[in-house]
């Protein structure tokens, strides 16, 4: 029986839809935790030292102090306390997981990675998703191993809980090329969508966080994230992905949105110039990313204007395919009224619309 | 303006805070080096709860390369997107205009009191 108690009266526009976040990165309380779900050898080295990726506290950066579970745990790793915390103060109906397992697709060993992943998927399973009906799960899976990943997916697709793939947004080859195909033609076969969030740059055998080197400060590399996602859908354009799976929908999480207008039309004029060695690619690209590509609106950009912003959303179509998401615990997340300076249209679309046609909610 | 007693001088040594609601505002009281300062819990930048966040001095402004600690005990750092703030001042340290709500503290018969 739960004791949580529901919220207070919400105001009048809140109360017109419901609230879906997008970004949940749920987490273990230790490492000790996956090890029930392990078989060896992965059991024994999950706990030793050195044996892990070691990027995932650069690209976590510092978590809100205020998540930090009442026991005194890592952020994001007490059900009861995130669901108090995030979905029922923060007036949150629906809650998708997306976990921190993904960027293991640059661990050295595909195999641990591959158990480590499918093991923090069970976890999932059977520690946030059973007990709470509020909460939706994406499959993690291992993007340097597709076939496993596609295993995977067929694995868990089935489920109604699970609403998504996620896959980290660092990979090793962009991920519009065909050694990753057998990923989306298994999210595909269970209609899921693919999301693709920040991972570690710069550690395992991913290559630097920039295409000119490593920078020094956390600030640097933060500040240039958006760089990998526009490389990961200009690639995907480039590819001809959404050609050959028309049913195909992607998730930029986490990715920011203001870049987006200038490569929509960037590969726009290049494409007209350019066609005849991509002639797989037989539209204007930004039409082809209306159509498939979905962007959460975490970390919501602001600019001096805030009318500056709404324009942005204009440019891109936001109004169908902006995802609102608290990238809780994170330091960086958003609350939900950073969105309340918007039209009701778009707040309504965000919050509700969007996410419940793209997963099916 | 109407005085609140928050607690007694003796029960807020300097270092510490108090988190409390006064009016039904959440404010936060703090000894900084003995003197008392109140500031409203809200961030200027989302409304996060700036006053629980860590308290500690910073990096002034310097050349590259060059560090200068500085404001030792007076910086406050908003526990969401990590704002700080001098808790002398209230001033955000990346624009002083912006500055955190505060209210005037005195000490009353080694009572506490914040002017609302």
């Amino acid at each position: 029986m739960s004791t949580l108690s529901r919220p207070e009266e919400q105001t009048a526009s809140e109360k017109a839809y419901r609230v879906i976040d997008t970004d949940i990165h749920h987490s273990l309380p230790s490492w000790e935790a996956l090890q029930p779900y392990l078989d060896e050898p992965w059991r024994t080295k999950i706990v030793a030292p050195n044996s892990r990726v070691g990027g995932l506290g650069v690209e976590a950066g510092r978590s809100r102090l205020d998540s930090t579970p009442p026991d005194g745990g890592t952020p994001g790793s007490d059900p009861e306390f995130l669901v108090q915390q995030l979905i029922v103060e923060n007036h949150v109906d629906i809650g998708i997981l997306t976990g921190n397992i993904y960027g293991w697709n640059v661990h050295p060993n595909p195999e641990y990675a591959n158990a480590v992943i499918a093991a923090f998927n069970d976890y999932t399973i059977d520690k946030w998703l059973t007990p709470h009906d509020q909460l939706r799960g994406s499959i993690t899976v291992n993007a340097n191993d597709p076939e496993a990943a596609a295993a995977e997916i067929d694995r868990l697709g089935p489920r109604d809980d699970m609403v998504m793939v996620i896959i980290g947004a660092t990979s090793t080859s962009p991920y519009g090329q065909k050694y990753y195909h057998p990923i989306y033609e298994a999210a595909i076969r269970h209609n899921l969508p693919v999301g693709i969030h920040v991972s570690a740059a710069g550690t395992g055998i991913a290559h630097s966080a920039t295409a000119v080197g490593t920078p020094r400060t956390f600030f640097e590399y933060h500040s240039g994230l958006p760089r990998i996602y526009m490389t990961q859908l200009i690639s995907l354009i480039g590819e001809g992905v959404f050609e050959k799976y028309p049913e195909l929908k992607w998730v930029f999480i986490e990715s920011g949105v203001v870049w987006l207008p200038h490569v929509m039309w960037r590969l726009d004029k290049e494409w007209k110039g350019l066609r005849r060695e991509v002639p797989w690619v037989k539209r204007p690209p930004s039409e082809v990313i209306k159509e498939h590509c979905y962007f959460t609106t975490q970390p919501l950009e602001e600019p001096p204007n805030e009318d500056w912003l709404l324009q942005i959303f204009d440019m891109i179509n936001g109004e169908q395919c902006l995802l609102y998401a608290s990238d809780y615990p994170h330091w960086d997340f958003d609350a939900l009224h950073v969105l309340n300076h918007l039209p009701p249209n778009y707040r309504r679309a965000i919050f509700q619309d969007n996410a419940q046609r793209l997963f099916n909610l | 303006m109407a005085r609140h007693l928050v607690c007694r001088a003796s029960d807020l040594p300097p270092g510490t805070r108090r988190i409390v609601t006064l009016a039904g505002r959440s404010i936060g009281v703090f000894n900084v080096k003995g003197e008392f300062y109140a500031l409203r819990n809200a961030c200027v930048h989302n409304q996060g709860p700036v006053c629980v966040g860590r308290v500690s001095g910073t990096y002034l402004p310097s050349a590259p390369d060059e560090y200068r600690p500085g404001l030792e005990g007076r910086v406050l750092r908003c526990p969401w997107h990590g704002w700080e703030y001098d808790i002398t001042t209230a001033e955000s340290l990346i624009d002083p205009t912006q500055k955190l709500r505060s209210y005037p503290v005195t000490v009353d018969d080694g009572n506490v009191v914040v002017d609302l």
